[in-house]
């Protein structure tokens, strides 16, 4: 109830469900100089849903996540995680806690072969090689990628490179949150389907909570049971495709109101 | 006509890359650090010092000459362990806060702790210049008769350089240390930690700088500014192979002894050194980002 009280004085009116709660934002907010990018942010994520996070250029999506990934340190506010506050925490700390991230831009190591990048998050959570390289290739194969597995991550194509990134995600076990920032962008039509059937998989049989920040409105209303919108740093609607596309705040913020 | 004595080529071809390969250790030390930390250590010279202080310490005092390697391997582990305290308590509290020009400041930090530790040795080691005994009687590598420290300084690099390789290529370890080189936020949200990644680089890098003061204590002698040649050398290397780049360094470093080592024949042997630096100008004019360009990290 004391929640409630205090997502009550972000933009949103969360819906009540917090027995379930795996994040919390709180009154989260982030400066860069006189620029307010996350405005009193208050958002909440349920363990086993898939949210999507939507909103014009500039609304502080990415910021969001980097605040939730420890990337950025809130000026304030804070980010609760099964309860526990992990602002404080770098972000391989968050790591360990079981949430990983992707970046717009894929972040993979493209010197190493497609294999080799998988191992790496399972580096620090003392997986044996033998057990890593085999849930390595098992995702590989699901994912479409195993003919590639040696191959030097550089030749990939830009889509390839998006997906292994994400694939490289499930390395880490637990996890618990998966936030995925713009993961369908410049993306093949082919591989965002393996995209989405990978998620859908991965929150299905292994219970993954995510939090997807995308443009692409059709994408996201098959895979999110949720949507935030966000607007000017903080959440101006939250509910299903239908109710945020009626929403007449969301309308006046993607046409510039 | 003038006549070629292949002999006494073939010796300052084999001279060349010895101590090519030797100063390569030292580059490659530099070349590590700045490939995590993208940072110059400017006190390399002053690790090598010290690397070569301590193994004579070690093998005069304790172990006997007879036990150089052991002494090699302490001076590294303890050059590594003060390399890991200096960039704890100078280097990386700067990394982990949000201040602006970082690499400068580790540039200042890392020029005045040279100034530092040549001063400490001045006053330790007093206005002496100290050489341990050689390790090795004289031999031969093919036509050239060589020096036994001289020649078990080459094989030592050999194996240094090569397990190092393997570290990197094989280990666990290895891979993060790629990782960090290739994309450091990737690495860091890959679950590790980055900042512990620069502490051990940097002992690693001038843990191998002490190896070369150590195999070479007996060779060059040991006096406070001992290290300044080889850090001269392992800068020039770096520039020639590409800043960051590891297989750049080794070919530099072999580039470079043979080119010191050809112009000191076939031109005069007063030179040497300025054959090296007109390569390395040679090279600054056509390719400026050295023979084995580094592709950029993301950030």
């Amino acid at each position: 109830m004391d929640l409630e009280k205090k997502t009550g004085t972000g933009r949103c009116e969360l819906m009540g469900r917090k027995n379930n709660e795996l994040l919390r934002t709180e009154n989260l907010t982030k400066d860069f100089g006189k620029l307010r990018a996350v405005d009193n942010l208050s958002l909440s994520l349920e363990k086993g849903e898939i949210r999507g996070l939507i909103g014009p250029n500039g609304s502080g999506k990415t910021t969001v996540v980097n605040l939730i990934t420890g990337v950025y340190r809130p000026t304030s506010g804070g980010v609760y995680f099964s309860g526990r506050r992990i602002d404080r925490l770098s972000p391989d700390n968050i790591t360990h806690e079981g949430i990983m991230r992707t970046f717009q831009v894929a972040r993979v190591f493209a010197d190493m072969s497609v294999l080799e990048n998988m191992l790496i998050p399972a580096f620090t959570q003392g997986t044996s090689r033998r057990e890593a390289r085999h849930r390595a290739e098992e995702l590989l194969d699901f994912c479409l990628l195993g003919k590639l597995s040696n191959e030097p991550t550089r030749n990939l194509s830009g889509g390839q490179t998006m997906l292994l990134q994400i694939v490289r995600g499930f390395m880490r076990q637990p996890l618990k949150l998966y936030l995925l920032d713009e993961p369908f962008a410049g993306v093949h039509p082919a591989i965002k389907d393996v995209i989405i059937n990978t998620i859908q998989k991965m929150n299905r049989e292994e219970g993954v909570t995510f939090l997807i920040v995308s443009h692409e409105l059709t994408t996201i209303r098959r895979l999110c049971s949720r949507i935030s919108v966000l607007h000017g740093g903080g959440v101006i609607s939250e509910g299903t495709m239908r109710e945020v596309a009626n929403d007449p705040r969301v309308i006046d913020s993607y046409l510039g109101g | 006509m003038v006549t070629i004595d292949w002999t006494l080529l073939s010796q300052y071809i084999i001279s060349g890359v010895v101590i090519g390969l030797i100063y390569s250790l030292m580059a490659m030390g530099i070349t590590f650090i700045y490939g995590i930390m993208r940072i110059i250590n400017w006190s390399m010279g002053e690790f090598y010092m010290i690397g070569g202080y301590l193994q004579y310490i070690i093998i005069t005092h304790f172990l006997g000459v007879e036990n150089w390697y052991l002494g090699v391997l302490l001076s590294m582990v303890g050059v590594f362990l003060l390399g890991m305290v200096v960039q704890g308590l100078l280097i990386k509290p700067m990394f982990q806060g949000s201040v602006e020009r970082r690499t400068e400041y580790a540039t200042i930090v890392t020029i005045s702790l040279g100034v530092l530790f040549t001063n400490v040795a001045v006053i330790g080691a007093g206005p002496f210049i100290y050489s341990p005994p050689g390790y090795y009687h004289g031999t031969r590598i093919l036509t050239l008769p060589v020096s036994g420290t001289r020649f078990v300084a080459f094989i030592g690099t050999i194996v240094l350089l090569s397990l190092f390789y393997l570290f990197l290529k094989k280990t666990w370890w290895g891979r993060a240390f790629q990782g960090a080189a290739q994309n450091r936020m990737g690495i860091q949200t890959a679950g590790i930690d980055v900042f512990r990644l620069d502490q051990i680089a940097f002992g690693i890098g001038v843990a191998l700088a002490a190896a070369a003061g150590a195999l070479l204590a007996p060779e060059f002698y040991l006096h406070p500014r001992c290290g300044s040649i080889a850090t001269m050398k392992g800068f020039e290397i770096i520039v020639i192979g590409g800043l960051g780049s590891i297989p750049g360094v080794l070919c530099a470093g072999l580039l470079l002894g043979l080119i010191e080592s050809l112009g000191a024949v076939f031109l005069n042997p007063s030179f040497r050194d300025v054959y090296g630096f007109l390569f390395l100008l040679a090279i600054l004019a056509i390719k400026p980002t050295g023979l084995f360009e580094e592709r950029e990290r993301v950030a």
